[in-house]
C-alpha cells in the first residue's frame, strides 16, 4: 500500500472520529445535570422518606426549605449534620424545614445512621439519582435553600454548612432580601 | 494488509464510541521500538471539582523484548542521511523507565485542565550494520542509553455529563515536543527517531473518559479511549497513529475497609506504521559476494515518503492491580487526600510485527489532591 493512501485513509480516520465524537457529545448532553439557577423556581419532586411516606418539596410551599443532597459514607456531609438538626431543632415551628435526600445507599444503613445520630429531619431516598440530577449534584454534599415561594436562593456545593450560616440564610430569606449569586466559593 | 489493519482499527473505536464514548492516550513506538505502558488512574482521567489541583507521581517499567519465532531484524533509519535501510538492524531489547509527573487542576467543576510531564530513562540494545560489519557481516553489538524530560502533553477536558453516578470526560490534549532528539549511541551515531525521548513534533491527542457505578460506592465501571496523531518532525521521521482502548472495573472488595480499592483492566493499543522521508537501501547478502559484508545496496535514490517496515503493532493486555486511600488509613494531613496505587501489565496478545514486544510491565505511583481556592470537596 503507498504512503499516501495511507495519510488519506489517516485523515478520514480522525475526521470520522471527531464527527463520532461531536454526536455522541451531543447526544449525552442532554443527560447531563444543570444547577438550577438561583432565582429561578425549583422544580418540583415527589420522593419517599425513611417511613415510606411521600414527601413533594411542594407541599413545603410557604416554608424556607433546606434541600440537602448526602450519603454516609462522605464525611463533609455527616459532618455538617449536625448543625442542620440544630438548625432545624430552632426553626421548624418558625417556617423552617430540611429534607436530607440520600443518594443511592441502602435504607437499613441510612436508618442505622440517622437513629445513631438522633437526626429528626426528614429523610427521602434518592434511590435512582433522579432528582440529584433534576437539581445538578455531582459531587456530595449539595445544600440548597428554597424559599417560601419556591424560588431557588442558594446553591452551595460542599461540606460548609455551619449553624451559623444556615441561621443568617434563613434569616435573610425570610426578610427577603435581594437574591444573592450562587455559592460561597 | 495495513489498510485492513488500519480500517479495523477505526472500526473497532468507532463501535465503541458511537453510543457515546470515544477514544485516545499516550506513548511511544517504532524502528527500535519503545513504548510505555498505559493504565487508568481514575483521578488522572476526571475533572477535578473546581480549585481542586491533583497532583499524581507515576512510575512506570516497560521492558520490550523478542518474541518467540521472531528475528528482530529490522531497517535502520538514518536521519542525517535521510536513508531507510532494510535489514540493517537486529533488535536486543529496550527498557523504559518513566516517572510521570502530572497536574490535574478543576477550572471550574467542568472544565479542566491537564499537564503531564515525563522524565525517561532508556536502555537500548541492538546490532547495528548487519551486512556491513564485522568479519561476517554479522554487525556490532550497540547499546544506546539517555534519559531527560519527555515530550510534556497539555490536556483540556470538558465534563460532558456531570452526574453522581456517571460521568464522561471529552479531552483535547496538545503533545509538546519537549523531549530532546539528538541523542547518539556509544558509536556517535544520531540515534533513530523511535528511540529517541521526544517525537520532535507536535502531537493532537483526543480522549473520552467514561465511568458508571455499578453499585454506588463499591463497583465501578469505567471506559477510556485515546487517538493520537504526531505530525512529522524535522529528521522527515512521522510516528504512526496511536489508538489504546482500556475497559475495566474497580471495586471495593470489603465493607469494612473503604481505603482498599481493587482495579481490572484490559487495553487495547494499536500502532499505525511509522513513515519517514528518505531514499531506500539494503544491507548487503552473502548473495552479493564478493561486496559481502559490504557497503549498503541503494534501491531507490529519491528521497520520498516511505513506510517504515517492521513498525505498527497491536497490543492487548489486563491489568490487574489496587489503589490504597491512605486518607483512609492513617489519620494525619501527610496522608489527607492522598492514595498510592501499583498496577502491572501482563500481555495477553502482541502482534509486534518482528520488532520488540512489550513484557510485563510495573506502575506504581502516590495522587494527593490539594484545595487551591474556596470550594466544596
Amino acid at each position: 500500500m503507498d504512503v499516501k493512501k495511507t495519510d488519506s485513509v489517516t485523515t478520514v480516520g480522525m475526521v470520522a472520529l471527531c464527527v463520532m465524537f461531536l454526536v455522541s457529545s451531543s447526544l449525552v448532553w442532554g443527560m447531563g445535570s444543570r444547577v438550577p439557577t438561583v432565582g429561578t423556581t425549583a422544580e418540583d419532586f415527589r420522593l419517599l422518606d425513611l417511613a415510606g411516606k411521600p414527601q413533594s418539596l411542594s407541599q413545603y410551599r410557604g416554608k424556607v426549605v433546606l434541600v440537602n443532597f448526602w450519603a454516609t459514607w462522605c464525611k463533609p456531609c455527616t459532618t455538617e449534620m449536625p448543625a442542620m438538626q440544630a438548625t432545624y431543632d430552632k426553626l421548624h415551628d418558625k417556617g423552617f424545614v430540611v429534607l436530607a435526600i440520600n443518594e443511592l445507599e441502602d435504607e437499613a444503613k441510612v436508618r442505622e445512621h440517622i437513629q445513631q445520630h438522633g437526626h429528626t429531619f426528614p429523610v427521602l431516598m434518592d434511590r435512582d439519582n433522579k432528582i440529584a440530577n433534576q437539581f445538578g449534584v455531582f459531587g456530595l454534599p449539595v445544600s440548597v435553600f428554597i424559599d417560601e415561594k419556591g424560588v431557588v436562593r442558594e446553591y452551595i456545593k460542599g461540606g460548609l454548612l455551619t449553624e451559623q450560616i444556615i441561621l443568617d440564610t434563613v434569616a435573610r430569606i425570610q426578610k427577603a432580601e435581594p437574591i444573592k449569586a450562587a455559592s460561597l466559593q | 494488509m495495513s489498510l485492513k489493519r488500519f480500517i479495523l482499527g477505526c472500526s473497532m473505536l468507532g463501535l465503541c464510541l458511537f453510543p457515546g464514548l470515544w477514544p485516545v492516550v499516550q506513548p511511544a513506538e517504532a524502528a527500535c521500538g519503545s513504548v510505555t505502558c498505559f493504565v487508568v488512574i481514575g483521578s488522572q482521567q476526571q475533572v477535578p471539582q473546581a480549585g481542586i489541583l491533583t497532583f499524581n507521581t507515576m512510575y512506570n517499567y516497560t521492558p520490550m523484548r523478542l518474541l518467540d519465532g521472531t528475528n528482530g531484524v529490522i531497517p535502520a533509519i538514518d536521519q542525517a542521511g535521510r536513508r531507510l535501510i532494510l535489514d540493517h538492524h537486529q533488535e536486543v531489547r529496550t527498557i523504559t523507565q518513566t516517572v510521570n509527573f502530572d497536574l490535574n487542576y478543576g477550572i471550574t467543576d467542568r472544565l479542566g485542565v491537564q499537564v503531564s510531564i515525563p522524565y525517561l530513562w532508556r536502555t537500548h540494545k541492538h546490532i547495528d550494520g548487519l551486512g556491513e560489519e564485522g568479519a561476517n557481516g554479522e554487525g556490532e553489538l550497540v547499546p544506546f542509553r539517555d534519559n531527560g524530560i519527555g515530550d510534556m502533553i497539555i490536556t483540556a477536558k470538558y465534563n460532558v455529563l456531570p452526574t453522581l453516578r456517571s460521568m464522561i470526560v471529552a479531552g483535547f490534549g496538545v503533545q509538546v515536543p519537549t523531549g530532546s532528539t539528538s541523542a547518539r549511541d556509544a558509536a556517535g551515531e544520531l540515534m533513530e527517531s523511535p528511540t529517541q525521548l521526544g517525537r520532535g513534533n507536535v502531537g493532537l491527542i483526543g480522549s473520552v473518559y467514561q465511568t458508571y457505578e455499578l453499585i454506588p460506592h463499591r463497583l465501578n465501571q469505567f471506559f477510556y479511549g485515546s487517538y493520537r496523531h504526531t505530525f512529522r518532525n524535522n529528521d522527515g521521521y512521522q510516528f504512526g497513529d496511536e489508538y489504546n482502548l482500556n475497559l475495566g472495573a474497580s471495586g471495593v472488595p470489603l465493607e469494612r475497609a473503604p481505603w482498599l480499592v481493587l482495579t481490572g483492566q484490559f487495553h487495547w493499543r494499536y500502532l499505525v506504521h511509522d513513515n519517514i522521508s528518505a531514499s531506500l537501501e539494503r544491507s548487503a547478502t552473502p548473495a552479493d559476494a564478493p561486496d559481502f559484508p559490504g557497503e549498503t545496496i541503494v534501491l531507490d535514490p529519491a528521497i520520498t515518503n516511505r513506510r517504515v517496515p517492521t513498525t505498527g503493532s497491536t497490543y492487548f493486555a489486563f491489568s490487574p492491580g489496587f489503589q490504597v486511600s491512605l486518607n483512609g488509613l492513617i489519620d494525619s494531613p501527610w496522608t489527607k487526600w492522598t492514595s498510592v496505587y501499583f498496577h502491572s501489565q501482563i500481555p495477553i496478545m502482541r502482534d509486534s510485527n518482528n520488532n520488540l514486544a512489550q513484557g510485563i510491565s510495573y506502575i506504581f505511583g502516590v495522587t494527593r489532591s490539594f484545595q487551591l481556592t474556596k470550594s466544596g470537596l
